[in-house]
Protein backbone atom coordinates (compact mmCIF):
# COMPACT_ATOMS: atom_id res chain seq x y z
CA UNK A 1 0.00 0.00 0.00
CA UNK A 2 1.61 2.98 -1.21
CA UNK A 3 -1.07 5.27 -0.10
CA UNK A 4 -1.31 7.75 3.30
CA UNK A 5 -4.46 8.24 4.67
CA UNK A 6 -6.37 11.77 3.79
CA UNK A 7 -5.92 13.09 7.56
CA UNK A 8 -2.29 12.93 7.53
CA UNK A 9 -2.29 13.85 3.65
CA UNK A 10 -4.28 16.97 4.86
CA UNK A 11 -1.78 17.65 8.12
CA UNK A 12 1.12 17.27 5.99
CA UNK A 13 -0.27 19.73 3.20
CA UNK A 14 -1.07 22.07 6.15
CA UNK A 15 1.69 22.64 7.95
CA UNK A 16 4.65 21.43 6.40
CA UNK A 17 8.12 21.49 8.56
CA UNK A 18 9.81 23.24 6.49
CA UNK A 19 10.02 26.86 5.94
CA UNK A 20 6.95 27.68 7.88
CA UNK A 21 6.91 31.35 7.00
CA UNK A 22 7.26 31.79 3.45
CA UNK A 23 3.41 31.99 3.04
CA UNK A 24 3.41 33.70 -0.36
CA UNK A 25 1.21 32.73 -3.50
CA UNK A 26 3.92 32.17 -6.63
CA UNK A 27 2.57 32.94 -9.64
CA UNK A 28 2.92 28.77 -10.23
CA UNK A 29 0.90 28.32 -6.94
CA UNK A 30 -2.07 30.60 -8.14
CA UNK A 31 -1.74 28.89 -11.34
CA UNK A 32 -1.84 25.27 -9.81
CA UNK A 33 -4.85 26.00 -7.23
CA UNK A 34 -7.04 28.62 -9.00
CA UNK A 35 -8.65 25.74 -11.83
CA UNK A 36 -9.90 23.98 -8.70
CA UNK A 37 -10.99 26.57 -6.69
CA UNK A 38 -13.12 27.93 -10.00
CA UNK A 39 -14.44 24.12 -10.18
CA UNK A 40 -15.64 24.21 -6.66
CA UNK A 41 -17.49 27.90 -7.41
CA UNK A 42 -19.16 26.86 -10.50
CA UNK A 43 -20.39 23.52 -9.20
CA UNK A 44 -20.81 23.79 -5.71
CA UNK A 45 -20.79 27.38 -4.48
CA UNK A 46 -23.17 28.15 -6.94
CA UNK A 47 -25.67 25.49 -6.96
CA UNK A 48 -25.54 26.15 -3.65
CA UNK A 49 -26.39 29.36 -3.63
CA UNK A 50 -29.18 28.77 -6.06
CA UNK A 51 -30.73 25.73 -3.68
CA UNK A 52 -30.97 28.40 -0.77
CA UNK A 53 -32.67 30.56 -3.27
CA UNK A 54 -35.16 28.01 -4.23
CA UNK A 55 -35.81 26.58 -0.95
CA UNK A 56 -37.25 30.06 -0.05
CA UNK A 57 -38.85 30.75 -3.52
CA UNK A 58 -42.01 28.97 -4.78
CA UNK A 59 -40.71 27.52 -8.10
CA UNK A 60 -42.79 27.21 -10.72
CA UNK A 61 -41.73 25.73 -14.68
CA UNK A 62 -44.02 27.68 -17.02
CA UNK A 63 -42.27 27.10 -21.23
CA UNK A 64 -39.30 26.14 -20.13
CA UNK A 65 -38.27 29.18 -17.87
CA UNK A 66 -38.24 28.91 -14.05
CA UNK A 67 -40.68 31.57 -12.38
CA UNK A 68 -39.31 32.41 -8.62
CA UNK A 69 -41.74 34.14 -5.97
CA UNK A 70 -40.16 34.65 -2.58
CA UNK A 71 -42.03 33.12 -0.07
CA UNK A 72 -39.62 33.11 3.21
CA UNK A 73 -39.71 29.71 4.97
CA UNK A 74 -42.93 28.43 3.72
CA UNK A 75 -40.97 25.45 1.83
CA UNK A 76 -39.22 24.85 5.04
CA UNK A 77 -42.14 24.25 7.39
CA UNK A 78 -43.87 22.40 4.82
CA UNK A 79 -40.95 19.72 4.68
CA UNK A 80 -40.25 20.06 8.58
CA UNK A 81 -44.20 19.69 9.21
CA UNK A 82 -44.53 16.96 6.60
CA UNK A 83 -44.56 13.50 8.11
CA UNK A 84 -43.40 11.73 4.98
CA UNK A 85 -40.40 13.88 5.34
CA UNK A 86 -39.66 12.46 8.38
CA UNK A 87 -40.83 8.99 7.63
CA UNK A 88 -38.17 9.44 4.84
CA UNK A 89 -35.27 10.10 7.55
CA UNK A 90 -36.71 7.39 9.78
CA UNK A 91 -35.86 4.83 6.64
CA UNK A 92 -32.59 6.49 6.19
CA UNK A 93 -31.44 5.58 9.75
CA UNK A 94 -32.48 2.21 9.47
CA UNK A 95 -30.94 1.28 6.28
CA UNK A 96 -27.69 3.17 7.10
CA UNK A 97 -27.40 1.15 10.69
CA UNK A 98 -28.36 -2.47 9.59
CA UNK A 99 -26.05 -2.06 6.52
CA UNK A 100 -23.37 -0.77 8.18
CA UNK A 101 -23.34 -3.10 11.22
CA UNK A 102 -24.07 -6.03 8.73
CA UNK A 103 -21.27 -5.06 6.65
CA UNK A 104 -18.90 -4.20 9.55
CA UNK A 105 -19.68 -7.33 11.13
CA UNK A 106 -19.16 -9.59 7.84
CA UNK A 107 -15.89 -7.77 6.67
CA UNK A 108 -14.51 -8.20 9.60
CA UNK A 109 -15.20 -12.16 9.68
CA UNK A 110 -13.98 -12.14 6.01
CA UNK A 111 -10.58 -10.64 7.04
CA UNK A 112 -10.25 -12.60 9.72
CA UNK A 113 -10.78 -15.71 7.65
CA UNK A 114 -8.51 -14.92 4.62
CA UNK A 115 -5.64 -13.89 6.56
CA UNK A 116 -6.18 -17.76 7.98
CA UNK A 117 -6.07 -19.28 4.55
CA UNK A 118 -3.74 -20.36 2.32
CA UNK A 119 -5.01 -22.02 -0.88
CA UNK A 120 -7.24 -19.73 -1.63
CA UNK A 121 -6.31 -16.68 -0.18
CA UNK A 122 -4.57 -15.14 -3.98
CA UNK A 123 -7.92 -16.10 -5.37
CA UNK A 124 -9.82 -14.71 -2.43
CA UNK A 125 -7.78 -11.33 -2.85
CA UNK A 126 -8.46 -11.49 -6.45
CA UNK A 127 -12.41 -11.70 -6.44
CA UNK A 128 -13.09 -9.90 -3.88
CA UNK A 129 -12.67 -6.84 -5.48
CA UNK A 130 -15.30 -7.49 -7.55
CA UNK A 131 -18.37 -6.31 -6.23
CA UNK A 132 -17.10 -3.34 -5.50
CA UNK A 133 -15.45 -2.13 -8.93
CA UNK A 134 -19.38 -2.96 -10.85
CA UNK A 135 -21.43 0.27 -10.64
CA UNK A 136 -24.49 0.37 -8.48
CA UNK A 137 -27.16 0.48 -11.29
CA UNK A 138 -25.52 -3.14 -12.37
CA UNK A 139 -25.38 -4.34 -9.09
CA UNK A 140 -29.19 -3.48 -8.56
CA UNK A 141 -29.53 -5.72 -11.89
CA UNK A 142 -27.74 -8.24 -11.19
CA UNK A 143 -29.72 -8.65 -7.68
CA UNK A 144 -32.90 -8.02 -9.87
CA UNK A 145 -32.33 -11.16 -12.00
CA UNK A 146 -32.44 -13.22 -8.28
CA UNK A 147 -34.86 -11.43 -6.37
CA UNK A 148 -37.72 -10.52 -9.25
CA UNK A 149 -40.89 -12.49 -8.10
CA UNK A 150 -41.38 -13.23 -11.33
CA UNK A 151 -38.21 -14.32 -13.44
CA UNK A 152 -36.09 -14.12 -10.31
CA UNK A 153 -33.58 -17.19 -9.79
CA UNK A 154 -34.25 -17.12 -6.05
CA UNK A 155 -38.37 -17.76 -6.44
CA UNK A 156 -37.29 -20.41 -9.37
CA UNK A 157 -35.20 -22.25 -6.40
CA UNK A 158 -37.66 -22.15 -3.86
CA UNK A 159 -40.20 -23.60 -7.03
CA UNK A 160 -38.18 -26.04 -7.62
CA UNK A 161 -37.79 -27.14 -3.60
CA UNK A 162 -41.48 -26.72 -2.95
CA UNK A 163 -40.83 -23.60 -0.78
CA UNK A 164 -43.60 -20.95 -0.59
CA UNK A 165 -42.13 -18.67 -3.22
CA UNK A 166 -41.65 -14.41 -1.43
CA UNK A 167 -42.38 -11.01 -2.72
CA UNK A 168 -38.88 -9.87 -1.79
CA UNK A 169 -38.71 -6.46 -3.06
CA UNK A 170 -42.35 -6.13 -3.39
CA UNK A 171 -43.47 -6.74 0.43
CA UNK A 172 -42.82 -4.13 3.01
CA UNK A 173 -41.84 -6.69 5.40
CA UNK A 174 -38.73 -7.92 3.15
CA UNK A 175 -38.25 -5.44 0.91
CA UNK A 176 -35.77 -3.16 3.27
CA UNK A 177 -34.07 -6.58 4.04
CA UNK A 178 -33.56 -7.08 0.15
CA UNK A 179 -31.89 -3.87 -0.08
CA UNK A 180 -29.85 -4.17 2.84
CA UNK A 181 -28.15 -7.54 1.89
CA UNK A 182 -27.88 -5.46 -1.76
CA UNK A 183 -25.80 -3.11 -0.07
CA UNK A 184 -24.31 -5.52 1.92
CA UNK A 185 -22.99 -7.26 -0.87
CA UNK A 186 -21.71 -4.77 -2.72
CA UNK A 187 -19.76 -3.04 -0.53
CA UNK A 188 -18.36 -5.56 2.52
CA UNK A 189 -15.57 -6.49 0.20
CA UNK A 190 -14.38 -2.55 0.63
CA UNK A 191 -14.56 -2.70 4.06
CA UNK A 192 -12.86 -6.18 4.01
CA UNK A 193 -10.40 -4.69 2.74
CA UNK A 194 -9.68 -1.64 5.26
CA UNK A 195 -9.50 -4.71 8.27
CA UNK A 196 -7.21 -6.96 5.91
CA UNK A 197 -4.66 -4.02 5.70
CA UNK A 198 -5.01 -2.83 9.04
CA UNK A 199 -4.81 -6.57 9.98
CA UNK A 200 -1.73 -7.18 8.44
CA UNK A 201 -0.33 -3.84 9.89
CA UNK A 202 -0.01 -5.67 13.10
CA UNK A 203 2.81 -6.42 14.45
CA UNK A 204 3.34 -10.29 14.85
CA UNK A 205 5.43 -10.70 17.58
CA UNK A 206 2.81 -9.26 19.79
CA UNK A 207 0.79 -11.79 18.60
CA UNK A 208 3.65 -14.82 18.53
CA UNK A 209 4.32 -13.72 22.19
CA UNK A 210 0.98 -14.27 23.58
CA UNK A 211 0.83 -17.24 21.65
CA UNK A 212 3.72 -18.46 23.74
CA UNK A 213 2.01 -17.81 26.66
CA UNK A 214 -0.71 -19.95 25.52
CA UNK A 215 -3.60 -17.87 24.58
CA UNK A 216 -5.85 -19.33 22.00
CA UNK A 217 -7.13 -17.60 19.16
CA UNK A 218 -10.51 -16.43 20.20
CA UNK A 219 -8.67 -14.53 23.47
CA UNK A 220 -5.55 -12.88 20.63
CA UNK A 221 -8.58 -11.85 18.57
CA UNK A 222 -11.00 -10.46 21.30
CA UNK A 223 -7.41 -9.06 23.52
CA UNK A 224 -5.47 -8.35 20.78
CA UNK A 225 -6.91 -7.90 17.60
CA UNK A 226 -9.67 -5.98 18.37
CA UNK A 227 -8.51 -3.69 20.40
CA UNK A 228 -5.86 -2.61 17.77
CA UNK A 229 -8.44 -2.46 14.70
CA UNK A 230 -10.67 -0.17 16.85
CA UNK A 231 -9.31 3.13 14.83
CA UNK A 232 -10.47 1.30 11.61
CA UNK A 233 -13.10 0.64 13.19
CA UNK A 234 -14.43 3.33 13.46
CA UNK A 235 -13.16 4.98 10.04
CA UNK A 236 -15.44 2.28 8.39
CA UNK A 237 -18.22 3.06 10.40
CA UNK A 238 -17.56 6.63 9.58
CA UNK A 239 -16.85 6.00 5.56
CA UNK A 240 -19.97 3.36 5.41
CA UNK A 241 -22.18 5.49 7.13
CA UNK A 242 -21.80 8.71 4.79
CA UNK A 243 -22.20 6.07 1.79
CA UNK A 244 -25.37 4.85 3.66
CA UNK A 245 -26.80 7.81 3.56
CA UNK A 246 -25.59 9.11 0.23
CA UNK A 247 -27.15 6.04 -1.73
CA UNK A 248 -29.53 6.54 -4.28
CA UNK A 249 -28.98 4.02 -7.48
CA UNK A 250 -30.22 0.97 -5.83
CA UNK A 251 -33.36 1.89 -4.57
CA UNK A 252 -34.23 3.61 -7.63
CA UNK A 253 -33.76 0.53 -9.65
CA UNK A 254 -34.98 -2.27 -7.04
CA UNK A 255 -38.25 -0.41 -5.48
CA UNK A 256 -38.57 2.68 -6.81
CA UNK A 257 -39.04 3.43 -3.32
CA UNK A 258 -42.12 1.67 -2.66
CA UNK A 259 -43.52 -0.85 -1.33
CA UNK A 260 -45.83 2.25 -0.19
CA UNK A 261 -42.81 4.55 0.33
CA UNK A 262 -40.78 1.43 2.54
CA UNK A 263 -37.33 1.88 1.00
CA UNK A 264 -37.74 5.79 0.61
CA UNK A 265 -34.31 7.32 1.52
CA UNK A 266 -33.53 10.76 1.53
CA UNK A 267 -31.99 11.65 -2.19
CA UNK A 268 -35.04 8.96 -3.42
CA UNK A 269 -37.37 11.30 -1.89
CA UNK A 270 -35.39 14.98 -3.27
CA UNK A 271 -35.43 13.25 -6.62
CA UNK A 272 -39.35 12.76 -6.68
CA UNK A 273 -40.35 16.38 -5.19
CA UNK A 274 -37.86 17.56 -7.92
CA UNK A 275 -38.52 15.56 -11.18
CA UNK A 276 -41.91 13.88 -10.49
CA UNK A 277 -44.05 16.19 -8.14
CA UNK A 278 -42.08 19.07 -9.61
CA UNK A 279 -42.29 20.85 -5.83
CA UNK A 280 -38.75 22.62 -6.51
CA UNK A 281 -38.92 24.96 -3.49
CA UNK A 282 -39.69 21.58 -1.78
CA UNK A 283 -36.93 19.56 -2.83
CA UNK A 284 -34.51 22.35 -1.90
CA UNK A 285 -35.16 22.81 1.10
CA UNK A 286 -35.04 18.85 2.00
CA UNK A 287 -31.45 19.48 0.61
CA UNK A 288 -30.59 22.02 2.37
CA UNK A 289 -31.97 19.96 5.77
CA UNK A 290 -29.99 17.11 4.89
CA UNK A 291 -26.90 19.04 4.16
CA UNK A 292 -27.28 20.66 7.23
CA UNK A 293 -27.75 17.68 8.61
CA UNK A 294 -24.74 15.95 7.67
CA UNK A 295 -22.49 18.97 8.74
CA UNK A 296 -23.81 18.58 12.53
CA UNK A 297 -23.63 15.38 12.57
CA UNK A 298 -19.97 15.44 11.32
CA UNK A 299 -19.11 17.84 13.54
CA UNK A 300 -20.23 15.98 16.54
CA UNK A 301 -18.48 12.81 15.47
CA UNK A 302 -15.23 14.86 14.97
CA UNK A 303 -15.74 16.63 17.92
CA UNK A 304 -16.34 13.55 20.13
CA UNK A 305 -13.42 11.87 18.32
CA UNK A 306 -10.64 14.33 19.17
CA UNK A 307 -11.79 14.63 22.49
CA UNK A 308 -11.59 10.87 22.77
CA UNK A 309 -8.47 10.58 21.00
CA UNK A 310 -6.58 13.30 22.75
CA UNK B 1 -0.09 -14.12 11.48
CA UNK B 2 1.20 -17.23 11.48
CA UNK B 3 -0.24 -20.51 12.11
CA UNK B 4 1.65 -22.38 15.03
CA UNK B 5 -1.59 -23.80 16.91
CA UNK B 6 -3.86 -24.19 13.94
CA UNK B 7 -4.56 -28.12 12.82
CA UNK B 8 -4.95 -29.32 9.31
CA UNK B 9 -8.37 -29.53 10.12
CA UNK B 10 -9.02 -26.52 11.05
CA UNK B 11 -7.45 -25.30 8.07
CA UNK B 12 -9.32 -27.03 5.99
CA UNK B 13 -12.57 -25.11 7.39
CA UNK B 14 -10.97 -21.85 7.05
CA UNK B 15 -10.76 -23.23 3.22
CA UNK B 16 -14.41 -24.43 2.55
CA UNK B 17 -15.84 -21.17 4.78
CA UNK B 18 -13.71 -19.01 2.10
CA UNK B 19 -14.82 -20.98 -0.53
CA UNK B 20 -18.52 -20.45 0.09
CA UNK B 21 -18.08 -16.60 0.69
CA UNK B 22 -16.05 -16.66 -2.72
CA UNK B 23 -19.14 -18.44 -4.54
CA UNK B 24 -21.57 -15.85 -2.71
CA UNK B 25 -19.62 -13.27 -4.17
CA UNK B 26 -19.56 -14.47 -8.04
CA UNK B 27 -22.95 -16.11 -7.82
CA UNK B 28 -24.63 -12.60 -9.07
CA UNK B 29 -21.83 -12.09 -11.65
CA UNK B 30 -22.64 -15.56 -13.13
CA UNK B 31 -25.79 -15.75 -13.09
CA UNK B 32 -26.23 -12.76 -14.97
CA UNK B 33 -23.75 -13.66 -17.49
CA UNK B 34 -25.88 -17.10 -17.59
CA UNK B 35 -29.01 -15.27 -18.57
CA UNK B 36 -27.67 -12.57 -21.41
CA UNK B 37 -26.94 -15.79 -23.14
CA UNK B 38 -30.65 -17.42 -22.68
CA UNK B 39 -33.90 -16.32 -24.51
CA UNK B 40 -36.59 -14.46 -22.47
CA UNK B 41 -38.75 -17.66 -22.71
CA UNK B 42 -35.89 -19.58 -20.94
CA UNK B 43 -35.49 -17.32 -18.00
CA UNK B 44 -39.53 -16.66 -17.09
CA UNK B 45 -40.09 -20.61 -17.35
CA UNK B 46 -40.39 -22.21 -14.11
CA UNK B 47 -38.52 -24.90 -15.11
CA UNK B 48 -34.70 -24.70 -15.35
CA UNK B 49 -33.69 -24.39 -19.28
CA UNK B 50 -30.16 -23.92 -20.51
CA UNK B 51 -29.59 -22.79 -24.61
CA UNK B 52 -26.83 -20.53 -25.72
CA UNK B 53 -28.56 -17.66 -27.62
CA UNK B 54 -27.08 -14.65 -29.12
CA UNK B 55 -30.54 -12.94 -29.53
CA UNK B 56 -29.99 -10.59 -26.59
CA UNK B 57 -26.97 -8.89 -27.18
CA UNK B 58 -28.50 -8.82 -30.89
CA UNK B 59 -31.24 -7.08 -30.14
CA UNK B 60 -29.63 -4.74 -27.50
CA UNK B 61 -27.54 -3.04 -29.94
CA UNK B 62 -29.89 -3.32 -32.49
CA UNK B 63 -31.61 0.10 -31.94
CA UNK B 64 -28.99 1.94 -31.80
CA UNK B 65 -29.28 4.05 -28.50
CA UNK B 66 -27.44 1.62 -26.70
CA UNK B 67 -24.24 2.07 -28.79
CA UNK B 68 -24.84 5.44 -28.81
CA UNK B 69 -24.64 5.24 -24.58
CA UNK B 70 -21.90 3.31 -24.69
CA UNK B 71 -20.33 5.54 -26.89
CA UNK B 72 -21.23 8.58 -24.33
CA UNK B 73 -19.95 6.59 -21.39
CA UNK B 74 -16.16 6.75 -23.10
CA UNK B 75 -16.76 10.47 -23.57
CA UNK B 76 -17.76 11.29 -19.96
CA UNK B 77 -14.97 9.06 -18.60
CA UNK B 78 -11.94 9.88 -21.32
CA UNK B 79 -13.00 13.41 -20.26
CA UNK B 80 -13.76 13.57 -16.42
CA UNK B 81 -10.27 11.33 -16.09
CA UNK B 82 -8.38 13.93 -18.06
CA UNK B 83 -9.48 16.98 -16.12
CA UNK B 84 -8.58 14.75 -12.95
CA UNK B 85 -5.72 14.06 -13.65
CA UNK B 86 -4.57 17.55 -14.55
CA UNK B 87 -6.37 19.68 -11.85
CA UNK B 88 -5.94 17.18 -9.65
CA UNK B 89 -2.18 16.83 -9.99
CA UNK B 90 -1.83 20.42 -9.76
CA UNK B 91 -3.88 21.15 -6.55
CA UNK B 92 -2.73 17.37 -4.83
CA UNK B 93 1.03 19.20 -5.87
CA UNK B 94 0.56 22.97 -4.60
CA UNK B 95 -1.39 21.43 -1.56
CA UNK B 96 1.62 18.82 -0.74
CA UNK B 97 4.46 21.10 -1.53
CA UNK B 98 3.97 24.62 -2.82
CA UNK B 99 2.76 25.74 0.59
CA UNK B 100 0.73 28.04 -0.58
CA UNK B 101 -1.17 30.99 1.44
CA UNK B 102 -4.06 30.02 3.63
CA UNK B 103 -6.90 32.46 1.95
CA UNK B 104 -5.67 30.13 -1.13
CA UNK B 105 -5.52 26.49 0.53
CA UNK B 106 -8.71 26.99 2.96
CA UNK B 107 -11.31 27.06 0.59
CA UNK B 108 -9.75 24.59 -1.33
CA UNK B 109 -10.11 22.49 1.99
CA UNK B 110 -13.57 23.39 2.47
CA UNK B 111 -14.40 21.86 -1.14
CA UNK B 112 -12.11 18.52 -0.85
CA UNK B 113 -13.21 17.83 2.97
CA UNK B 114 -16.80 18.94 2.54
CA UNK B 115 -18.30 17.41 -1.28
CA UNK B 116 -17.36 13.84 -1.03
CA UNK B 117 -19.52 13.69 2.36
CA UNK B 118 -22.74 15.24 1.08
CA UNK B 119 -25.62 13.25 -0.69
CA UNK B 120 -24.64 14.29 -4.92
CA UNK B 121 -28.80 14.30 -4.88
CA UNK B 122 -28.80 17.67 -2.64
CA UNK B 123 -26.57 19.33 -5.49
CA UNK B 124 -28.88 18.24 -8.34
CA UNK B 125 -31.58 21.00 -7.86
CA UNK B 126 -29.10 23.87 -8.29
CA UNK B 127 -26.83 21.96 -11.12
CA UNK B 128 -30.32 21.68 -13.16
CA UNK B 129 -30.24 25.66 -12.60
CA UNK B 130 -26.70 25.99 -13.15
CA UNK B 131 -26.94 23.93 -16.96
CA UNK B 132 -29.76 24.83 -17.42
CA UNK B 133 -28.50 28.90 -17.80
CA UNK B 134 -25.08 27.37 -19.40
CA UNK B 135 -27.25 25.60 -22.03
CA UNK B 136 -25.41 22.65 -21.05
CA UNK B 137 -28.31 20.61 -19.97
CA UNK B 138 -28.68 17.24 -21.60
CA UNK B 139 -25.10 17.80 -23.33
CA UNK B 140 -22.16 15.66 -22.81
CA UNK B 141 -19.99 18.55 -22.18
CA UNK B 142 -22.08 18.92 -18.86
CA UNK B 143 -21.88 15.52 -17.75
CA UNK B 144 -18.27 15.58 -18.41
CA UNK B 145 -17.48 18.89 -16.10
CA UNK B 146 -20.14 17.28 -13.61
CA UNK B 147 -18.20 14.29 -13.42
CA UNK B 148 -15.07 15.70 -13.21
CA UNK B 149 -16.22 18.02 -10.42
CA UNK B 150 -17.36 15.09 -8.27
CA UNK B 151 -14.20 13.24 -9.06
CA UNK B 152 -11.74 16.24 -8.42
CA UNK B 153 -11.15 16.36 -4.64
CA UNK B 154 -10.55 12.90 -4.37
CA UNK B 155 -8.23 12.78 -7.36
CA UNK B 156 -6.52 16.19 -5.53
CA UNK B 157 -6.29 14.18 -2.01
CA UNK B 158 -4.46 11.36 -3.73
CA UNK B 159 -2.46 12.99 -5.92
CA UNK B 160 -1.56 14.99 -2.50
CA UNK B 161 -0.69 12.31 -0.62
CA UNK B 162 1.37 10.77 -3.72
CA UNK B 163 3.36 13.83 -3.70
CA UNK B 164 3.69 14.07 -0.28
CA UNK B 165 6.06 10.49 -0.72
CA UNK B 166 8.50 12.29 -2.96
CA UNK B 167 11.76 13.62 -0.79
CA UNK B 168 11.61 16.97 -1.00
CA UNK B 169 15.27 17.18 -2.05
CA UNK B 170 14.56 16.06 -5.51
CA UNK B 171 12.48 19.54 -5.97
CA UNK B 172 15.00 21.39 -4.71
CA UNK B 173 17.80 19.89 -6.43
CA UNK B 174 15.74 20.67 -9.80
CA UNK B 175 15.21 24.37 -8.13
CA UNK B 176 18.71 24.80 -7.67
CA UNK B 177 19.49 23.39 -11.09
CA UNK B 178 17.77 26.35 -12.51
CA UNK B 179 13.92 24.91 -13.65
CA UNK B 180 11.49 27.12 -13.23
CA UNK B 181 8.56 26.14 -10.98
CA UNK B 182 6.45 24.46 -13.86
CA UNK B 183 9.18 22.65 -15.28
CA UNK B 184 10.31 21.03 -12.03
CA UNK B 185 6.31 20.11 -11.57
CA UNK B 186 5.88 18.61 -15.43
CA UNK B 187 9.41 17.34 -16.03
CA UNK B 188 10.61 15.91 -12.19
CA UNK B 189 7.98 15.37 -10.15
CA UNK B 190 4.71 14.48 -12.74
CA UNK B 191 7.12 11.56 -13.89
CA UNK B 192 7.82 10.48 -9.88
CA UNK B 193 4.35 9.87 -9.42
CA UNK B 194 3.65 7.95 -12.17
CA UNK B 195 2.26 5.22 -10.37
CA UNK B 196 0.12 8.06 -8.68
CA UNK B 197 -1.85 9.00 -12.04
CA UNK B 198 -2.18 5.63 -12.84
CA UNK B 199 -4.44 4.82 -9.85
CA UNK B 200 -5.91 8.18 -9.69
CA UNK B 201 -6.95 7.95 -13.42
CA UNK B 202 -8.54 4.01 -12.53
CA UNK B 203 -10.16 4.99 -9.84
CA UNK B 204 -11.76 8.42 -11.60
CA UNK B 205 -12.48 6.14 -14.60
CA UNK B 206 -14.52 3.73 -12.68
CA UNK B 207 -16.82 6.06 -10.87
CA UNK B 208 -17.10 7.86 -14.26
CA UNK B 209 -17.99 4.48 -15.92
CA UNK B 210 -20.36 3.59 -13.19
CA UNK B 211 -21.96 7.35 -12.22
CA UNK B 212 -26.32 7.18 -12.35
CA UNK B 213 -27.65 9.98 -10.98
CA UNK B 214 -26.45 13.23 -13.46
CA UNK B 215 -26.88 11.22 -15.79
CA UNK B 216 -30.16 10.07 -14.77
CA UNK B 217 -31.40 13.89 -13.53
CA UNK B 218 -29.40 16.28 -16.30
CA UNK B 219 -30.09 14.21 -19.16
CA UNK B 220 -33.40 13.73 -21.38
CA UNK B 221 -32.38 9.86 -21.60
CA UNK B 222 -32.15 8.19 -25.10
CA UNK B 223 -28.90 9.00 -26.59
CA UNK B 224 -28.29 11.85 -24.16
CA UNK B 225 -27.58 9.95 -21.97
CA UNK B 226 -24.74 7.18 -20.41
CA UNK B 227 -24.86 3.78 -20.43
CA UNK B 228 -26.08 3.26 -16.51
CA UNK B 229 -29.16 5.62 -17.58
CA UNK B 230 -29.83 3.12 -20.92
CA UNK B 231 -29.34 -0.04 -18.58
CA UNK B 232 -32.48 1.81 -15.89
CA UNK B 233 -34.34 2.45 -19.41
CA UNK B 234 -35.09 -1.29 -20.11
CA UNK B 235 -36.61 -1.79 -16.74
CA UNK B 236 -40.12 -1.01 -18.19
CA UNK B 237 -42.84 -1.79 -15.76
CA UNK B 238 -44.97 -3.96 -17.93
CA UNK B 239 -43.09 -5.89 -20.50
CA UNK B 240 -38.88 -6.35 -19.00
CA UNK B 241 -36.89 -8.57 -21.23
CA UNK B 242 -34.69 -9.59 -18.81
CA UNK B 243 -32.55 -11.51 -21.25
CA UNK B 244 -32.07 -8.12 -22.81
CA UNK B 245 -30.94 -6.86 -19.23
CA UNK B 246 -28.41 -9.13 -18.40
CA UNK B 247 -26.95 -8.81 -21.54
CA UNK B 248 -26.42 -4.89 -21.05
CA UNK B 249 -25.50 -5.98 -17.63
CA UNK B 250 -22.86 -7.55 -18.49
CA UNK B 251 -21.28 -4.97 -21.64
CA UNK B 252 -21.57 -2.58 -18.29
CA UNK B 253 -19.53 -5.09 -16.09
CA UNK B 254 -16.94 -6.80 -17.70
CA UNK B 255 -14.94 -4.11 -18.75
CA UNK B 256 -14.59 -3.05 -15.25
CA UNK B 257 -14.35 -6.63 -14.08
CA UNK B 258 -11.83 -6.93 -16.40
CA UNK B 259 -10.15 -4.09 -15.36
CA UNK B 260 -9.74 -5.02 -12.13
CA UNK B 261 -7.91 -8.12 -12.83
CA UNK B 262 -5.53 -6.07 -14.39
CA UNK B 263 -4.77 -3.43 -12.50
CA UNK B 264 -5.98 -4.76 -9.16
CA UNK B 265 -3.21 -3.12 -6.89
CA UNK B 266 -3.91 0.29 -7.78
CA UNK B 267 -7.32 0.28 -7.87
CA UNK B 268 -6.80 -1.50 -3.99
CA UNK B 269 -5.01 1.58 -3.46
CA UNK B 270 -7.02 4.06 -4.37
CA UNK B 271 -10.50 2.10 -2.66
CA UNK B 272 -8.31 1.94 1.03
CA UNK B 273 -6.70 5.64 0.75
CA UNK B 274 -9.82 7.34 -0.08
CA UNK B 275 -11.30 7.08 3.45
CA UNK B 276 -13.35 10.57 2.39
CA UNK B 277 -14.86 9.20 -0.90
CA UNK B 278 -18.11 7.22 -0.65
Amino acid sequence: MTSVPPQEALRASAAPPQKRRARKATPFTLLAVLPFLLFGLVFAVYPMSQVVRMALSDVQIRSGQFEWTFTGADNLTKVLGSGVSWEVIGNTVVFVVASVLVSIVLGLALALLVDRAVTLLPLARNVLIWPAVIAPVVVSLMWLLILSPTAGGLNKLFRTLSLPEQGWLGDSGTAMAAVVVVDVWHWTPVVFLFFYTALKAIDASTLEAARVDGANEREIVRYIVLPALRPTIMAVALVRTIMGVKVFDEMYLLTQGGPDGATTLVSQHIKSLFFDSLRLGEAASYSLVVVFATAIVLGVVLFVRSRVER
Amino acid sequence: MSSLTETPRRRLWVEITLGLVLLVAVIPIIWTLVLAFLPNRAIVDSGWQFTFWLGNFATLFDGGAFLAQIRNSVVIVIGAVAICLAIGSMTGYALSRLNPPRWLTLPALIITGFIPLIPPMTLVPGLYILLGQLSLLGTLTGLVLVNAFINLPFAALLMSSYFSTVPNELREAALVDGASESRTFLSVMLPIVKPGLAATGIFTGIMAWNEFLMGLTLTTGGNTAPVTVGIAGLLQPYAITWGELAAAGTVAAIPIIAMAIVANRHIVAGLTSGAVKG
